[in-house]
């Protein structure tokens, strides 16, 4: 058998055996897509609510302004009438946090508005309470029927009430329900990539530094094996063990996405079986690179502490262009298919919307990953011949 | 069959190997003795190749390890002076990663571990994993890792130290063997009575520099005391070296 495929198959079963590779693989297998459906959920079951809860508003002094109540009620508000509250009463009751708000329409009102004067209505709310949506929606029952008055009124003295509105505003929102889908879900799987640098994290340390830590090191460099195919087995290792990882974290999003009633909040998954191992099989590349990285950095350390610090300093890295890029709200760009994790994300975006990918984006995804691999292992190979590092085992 | 004549090797201003010469034959046990910090670490590195030399001539069957140093492995059998074991691998599997690693086919491994688990009488730890591994149980797992592909020369660092009487009994029939076969051994030690027991050769070096070379009894000899120490801290000039 090849030497580098000996250290690669021991490597593999050494880390299998490693309860803490293995706790570390399980955790960001699940903890990911257990995450995104919280959240997704979340977001799913308050929408949802929001339609099915009633809107309830108080209202005192009611009999003054039977028309609102009319109009209230037409917009599915229902309207629970009571006595007059002074203000600490007011505040209680929007505590409870039952009701989005209370009106109250003073006893002048009906007098005011037979004169044509300015007739106030008081509208309180709670801002604290997380009633927006339902708040909105009696202001705006609320304004349209200060503006039938005005309208009827222009009207009587003859005036069009379009006067009222010169400029009508005709709102569109062109965000499909897929696309607005890929900017959220595109942001979960920047994430979800980030994980592939901590899938082989334990692994990548405990066959380098773990190695010089536990005195293996001298014995194994003094074996009839070249620096080369030493590094190549231990990134191999690695490798795998993050390319499984990451396969069925994808995979488990993937299913948890699909099982998920997305419509319910204009999302939509588009990314079928086919779409899914095509993103998997262009991710290889980076699992080299996480690898072949750590691989080089933990080297240089003299125990598995030493080099879990360095390697986590290290992995702020690859948070900066998923956390960054995102927050500039840039469109899709060709050079974000040259930064490792950035590109795998861009990918999974585009996908998730359901737009085609230039066969470019995935080479240059795939090349640029697999070359700062190659130049990880070349230095972690170089590195493993110097003098210096040979005097530190 | 070893050879090393003139070597010098300096890291920056410390001058670890400044002239050492000796030379280890085949069929012969040959002890390295010298104090702490003589270069007795380094010299052992430039043998394997790990460490480049910067001048003189290293032979191992006629193999330098400088130019060759993958070939001049497959000639040894080594035991470093730390004793590194996977906590989660079986002494078993050390000795077939390690026997894959010097290309050895399974069966060659398969009979090669009986061998040593026999010779170095460790049925007890063959099927253990080396977490909890006493210092003399992970010393063996180390001498059957260095013995199993039968290299024809052993560079062994201090291999009694943690050894029970048994086990030194053992390996110091486990060496006698391996003498009768052929093999060239050379053996860094500070225990006397080591040398005196299983030693054809002695080498002396301190300071770099090799001092002597000879048999215990022509060391003494030359140094006129019957006692094989006090000859070699007569070789050494000086009381401090074997202290420091």
């Amino acid at each position: 058998m090849n030497r580098f495929a000996v250290i690669w198959r021991k490597e593999v079963v050494d880390a299998l055996r490693d309860k803490r590779s293995l706790m570390m693989l399980a955790v960001f297998v699940f903890i990911y897509p257990l995450i995104m459906w919280a959240s997704l959920n979340n977001i799913i079951s308050k929408s949802t609510k929001a339609d099915r809860e009633t809107n309830e508003v108080v209202v005192i002094g009611a009999a003054h302004a039977p028309t609102l109540m009319q109009q209230l009620k037409q917009q599915s508000i229902t309207v629970v009438e009571r006595d007059d509250m002074d203000e600490a009463a007011i505040t209680a009751l929007l505590r409870e946090r039952k009701h989005a708000a209370v009106i109250r329409i003073p006893e002048t009102f009906l007098a005011k508005y037979q004169e044509l004067r300015p007739s106030p209505i008081e509208l309180w709310s709670d801002s604290a309470a997380d009633q927006r949506a339902k708040l909105e929606r009696v202001q705006l029952v609320l304004r349209n029927y200060g503006n039938s008055i005005a309208q009827a009124r222009l009207l009587a003295h003859g005036v069009s009430p379009a006067v009222l509105a010169p400029v009508p505003i005709q709102e569109y929102d062109t965000a499909t329900s897929a696309s607005r889908s890929g900017k959220f879900i595109g942001a979960i799987f920047g994430i979800f990539f980030v994980a592939t640098f901590y899938f082989c994290l334990n692994l990548a340390i405990d066959t380098t530094a773990g190695e010089r830590e536990r005195k293996s090191l001298e014995i194994l460099l003094a074996q009839p094996v070249k620096p080369l195919e030493l590094i190549a087995g231990k990134w191999l290792a690695g490798a795998l063990i993050c390319g499984v990882g990451l396969s069925l974290e994808l995979i488990v999003g993937h299913f948890v996405l699909t099982s998920m009633p997305l419509e319910e909040i204009s999302l939509s998954w588009r990314l079928g079986l086919p779409s899914l191992l095509l993103l998997i099989a262009t991710s290889i590349p980076l699992c080299l690179f996480a690898s072949a990285f750590e691989i080089a950095l933990a080297m240089n350390s003299k125990s598995f502490k030493e080099a879990q610090t360095a390697v986590s300093f290290a992995l702020l890295l690859p948070l900066i262009p998923v956390i960054v890029v995102p927050m500039l709200d840039l469109n899709t760009q060709s050079w974000m298919y040259a930064i490792p994790v950035l590109a795998e994300q861009t990918l999974m975006l585009e996908l998730a919307k359901g737009n085609s990918v230039a066969p470019l984006a995935f080479a240059t995804t795939m090349g640029v990953s697999l070359t700062l691999a190659l130049l990880c292992v070349g230095f972690a190979s170089w590195k493993l011949k110097s003098e210096r590092f040979v005097l530190g085992v | 069959m070893i050879k090393v004549d003139n070597l010098h090797k300096a890291f920056g201003n410390v001058q670890a190997l400044n002239g050492a010469s000796f030379s280890a034959a085949d069929g012969q046990i040959v002890g390295l003795l010298g104090p702490n910090g003589a270069g007795k670490t380094t010299a052992l590195r430039v043998l394997f190749g790990l460490l480049a030399r910067d001048s003189g001539t290293v032979s191992i069957d006629g193999i330098d390890p400088a130019t060759d140093p993958i070939a001049a492995r497959r000639q040894m059998g080594i035991l470093t002076d730390q004793v590194g074991l996977y906590e989660r691998m079986t002494s078993r599997e050390h000795l077939r990663y390690f026997g894959e690693l010097h290309g050895m086919k399974r069966s060659e491994i398969d009979a090669g571990t009986t061998d040593v688990v026999e010779l170095l009488g460790m049925t007890d730890i063959i099927d253990r994993r080396a977490a909890g591994f006493s210092q003399g149980q992970r010393l063996k797992v180390a001498l059957a890792r260095a013995l199993l592909h039968k290299p024809r020369n052993l560079l062994l660092d201090e291999p009694t130290r943690g050894l029970d009487v048994m086990s030194t009994r053992a390996l110091r029939r486990a060496l006698h063997s391996l003498r009768e076969r052929g093999c060239c051994i050379i053996m860094a030690t500070h225990v006397m009575q080591e040398v005196t027991h299983l030693c054809d050769d002695v080498i002396v070096i301190a300071q770099g520099k090799s001092v002597a070379q000879g048999s215990p009894q022509a060391l003494c000899a030359q140094t006129g005391i019957s006692n094989l120490e006090d000859a070699f801290v007569s070789l050494l000039g000086t009381e401090e070296g074997i202290a420091a």
